[in-house]
């Protein structure tokens, strides 16, 4: 007996030491490696940052030291901003800026709330036709006839140079209609039938029953939707002109801030900091996208399911 | 179709399945129509938004064979009978140069972000995976998600302005007196850097999710065996989050036809120098409809042509999906 563990150990020894060996020799590979991960994620960090510090520095900056901005403004002033905000663009600005409150506050309520009454007949197992209309829906993502015929139709509802037309091009989305469905279908039937003998009509079971179920889902879609109508500019580019100034979304008014300048150009001052007032308007527009960024930062802490669901 | 009936309660259909079926499938559905009577109305809104703005523009489609079209003139969109039919317009598609470049374009773009910001993603899902200190990683992820929430313009113009010649610190430095943005054969590398500025961080939350869930006693097991840290990522965690990767994949290659018009325009109008050679199919679309006006049912052929392509890629994406993945895409 003595002898047989003997004999294990003997035999195990002479096992775990090359394997020590081993271990130190790959442990020089695997730190190395590590660093190199450290250093490579810091270089990302800072690629990422810097550019939008230096940038976002030009709004704080007085024009006349713009090239001695690196990371921070030299000579602090906040002309860029009073420029903005009350002085020759405050009007523009206010009037994008409420325009894109309004699209995008619409588009969300809207959207989400018809996607998901849309949804809630379709993710019963035996609601009629379903086949057929889940086709109905998902053709339309599939295919589009591009932007002419949509320009045609605005064109014909004489909606172009107004906000509606981005409103209402942006209200059907078919890919949270398919969210909302799937997360409806796992709503547990044994719910559904305790409110129904409660004596809870369709309504009730889906404003008081679903929706609040459904909140993580409702916050995701809405989440995007804001992102998505708040940062878009392209139907505003197709159903809005340069000359409709009263109807222009923040962003689309940055875009043309950017790409004709459309500043007073009689103005010494406009002249000079054009740069400047673009980082202010640019970082202005960014603080409502400030204030919901805590949900990103939960969104990446709770674990990520949202992403590949989708679909 | 998915919704195929099957009978329930009885094993009736065991015994004569083509019998019944025809008769039962309008019964069944008249019954559920009666059982679901109350919540079927709540389609209607969906429907009718779908309806308008996507079904009747689909009408538009009739455009693309007609001729002499003109917007300017005053013509309406209902009142089409004496145009004439004609097919021309779609010929004409492929003796336009100008499209032959977009699309040349739009396809090396699509080629280039396939090659290059797809793995990066992988990449830093990695790296971040790797990292001792989860916490820390995940900050380091909401840092690098930052930029997916600004918009386009606002990207862009930091790029402009950091590698301005006199004003951008980076411009001043490596490149003065050169407006690289601006250059030409730099276009499409411009293009692909900001979508990785952009996007990297967002894209790499998916792999990011797939690469911690995977159980750890694999590497456990393969740290044992010896295995170094890059064995154990290329044996281990690629072939572990394979199916998001592929799934990935097949829905980008489904968007080929499309290169980012927000991004592709606005680059163009920082630099208006680029217009003529940096076309891709959606600005070129946009120049002939919406800019210049000019050839409407042209540009109508342009954008049925782009958008029947579309629709095949993504058919074909979903048939590869469904084959390998067993998961559809919609």
């Amino acid at each position: 007996m003595n002898q047989a563990t003997s004999n294990v150990t003997e035999g195990y020894i002479p096992n775990l030491k090359p394997k020590r060996k081993n271990r130190i020799k790959e442990g020089i590979l695997d730190r190395s490696l590590s660093v190199l991960n450290i250093a490579l994620l810091f270089a990302l960090v800072l690629i990422i940052v810097v550019p939008l510090l230096s940038y976002f520095s030009l709004a704080f900056s007085d024009p006349y030291f713009n090239d001695e901005i690196t990371i921070f403004p030299t000579h602090l002033s906040t002309k860029a901003f009073e420029y903005i905000l009350v002085g020759g663009q405050s009007k523009v600005f206010w009037r994008s800026f409420f325009n894109s409150i309004i699209i995008t506050v619409v588009v969300t309520v809207v959207s989400n709330l018809v996607e998901a009454l849309a949804a809630y007949p379709l993710s019963k197992p035996d609601c009629p036709f379903r086949g057929g209309i889940m086709m109905y829906f998902i053709i339309t993502m599939l295919f589009s006839a591009g932007i002419i015929p949509c320009y045609l139709l605005m064109h014909q509802m004489k909606l172009l140079n107004t906000i509606w037309s981005v409103i209402l091009i942006s209200i059907s989305n078919v890919g949270n209609l398919l969210l909302f469905k799937t997360f409806f279908e796992g709503v547990s039937m044994d719910i559904q039938e305790a409110a129904k003998i409660d004596g809870a009509s369709d309504f009730q079971m889906f404003f008081r029953i679903m929706v609040p179920m459904a909140l993580p889902v409702f916050g995701s879609c809405c989440f995007f939707t804001i992102v998505g109508m708040w940062n878009g500019y392209g139907s505003a580019m197709m159903f809005i002109e340069s000359s409709a100034q009263d109807a222009y979304p923040l962003a689309y008014y940055i875009y043309l801030l950017l790409a004709q300048a459309s500043l007073d150009k009689t103005d010494d001052y406009v002249m000079m900091a054009a740069h400047n007032i673009e980082a202010a308007a640019m970082l202005l527009s960014i603080i409502p996208i400030l204030c919901i960024y805590p949900f990103v930062i939960r969104y990446i802490k709770g674990g990520i399911q949202i992403g590949s669901v989708k679909g | 179709m998915k919704n195929k009936q099957t009978p329930m309660k009885d094993n009736s259909f065991k015994t004569s399945p083509k019998l019944g079926e025809k008769n039962g499938y309008w019964k069944t559905q008249g019954r559920r129509l009666v059982k679901h009577r109350r919540i079927l109305p709540f389609l209607i809104p969906a429907a009718l938004f779908t309806l308008i703005f996507s079904y009747i523009p689909m009408l538009g489609v009739s455009f693309a064979f007609k001729d002499g079209f003109n917007l300017m003139r005053g013509d309406v969109m209902w009142n089409m009978s004496h145009f004439g039919w004609t097919f021309k317009n779609f010929i004409n598609i492929f003796y336009s140069d100008k499209f032959l470049k977009a699309l040349g374009n739009t396809l090396l773009i699509n080629v280039l972000k396939l090659a290059i910001c797809f793995p990066l993603s992988i990449i830093l899902a990695l790296q971040l995976a790797e990292l001792k200190n989860q916490g820390l990683a995940k900050l380091v992820l909401i840092i690098v998600c930052i930029p997916n929430f600004l918009s386009w313009v606002i990207v862009i113009s930091i790029w402009n302005g950091v590698l301005h010649p006199d004003t951008g610190f980076i411009g001043k430095l490596f490149f003065p007196g050169r407006v690289i943005m601006g250059e030409d054969n730099l276009f499409k590398i411009f293009v692909i850097l900001l979508n990785i500025w952009k996007g990297i961080g967002w894209g790499s939350i998916i792999y990011y999710a797939a690469i911690t869930s995977i159980d750890k006693s694999y590497y456990e097991a393969a740290t044992i065996d010896g295995a170094n840290k890059l064995q154990k990522a290329w044996k281990l965690t690629i072939p572990a989050i394979m199916p998001t990767i592929a799934l990935m994949l097949v829905m980008q290659f489904s968007g080929m036809m499309a290169a980012g018009f927000e991004q592709i325009y606005t680059m163009m109008r920082a630099n208006p120098n680029l217009e003529d050679t940096q076309i891709t199919i959606d600005t070129y679309i946009y120049d002939i409809s919406v800019v210049h006006r000019t050839d409407i049912p042209f540009a109508t052929a342009l954008g049925v042509f782009n958008g029947l392509v579309a629709l095949l890629l993504m058919v074909a994406g979903n048939k590869i999906t469904t084959k390998t993945l067993h998961r559809s895409l919609w």
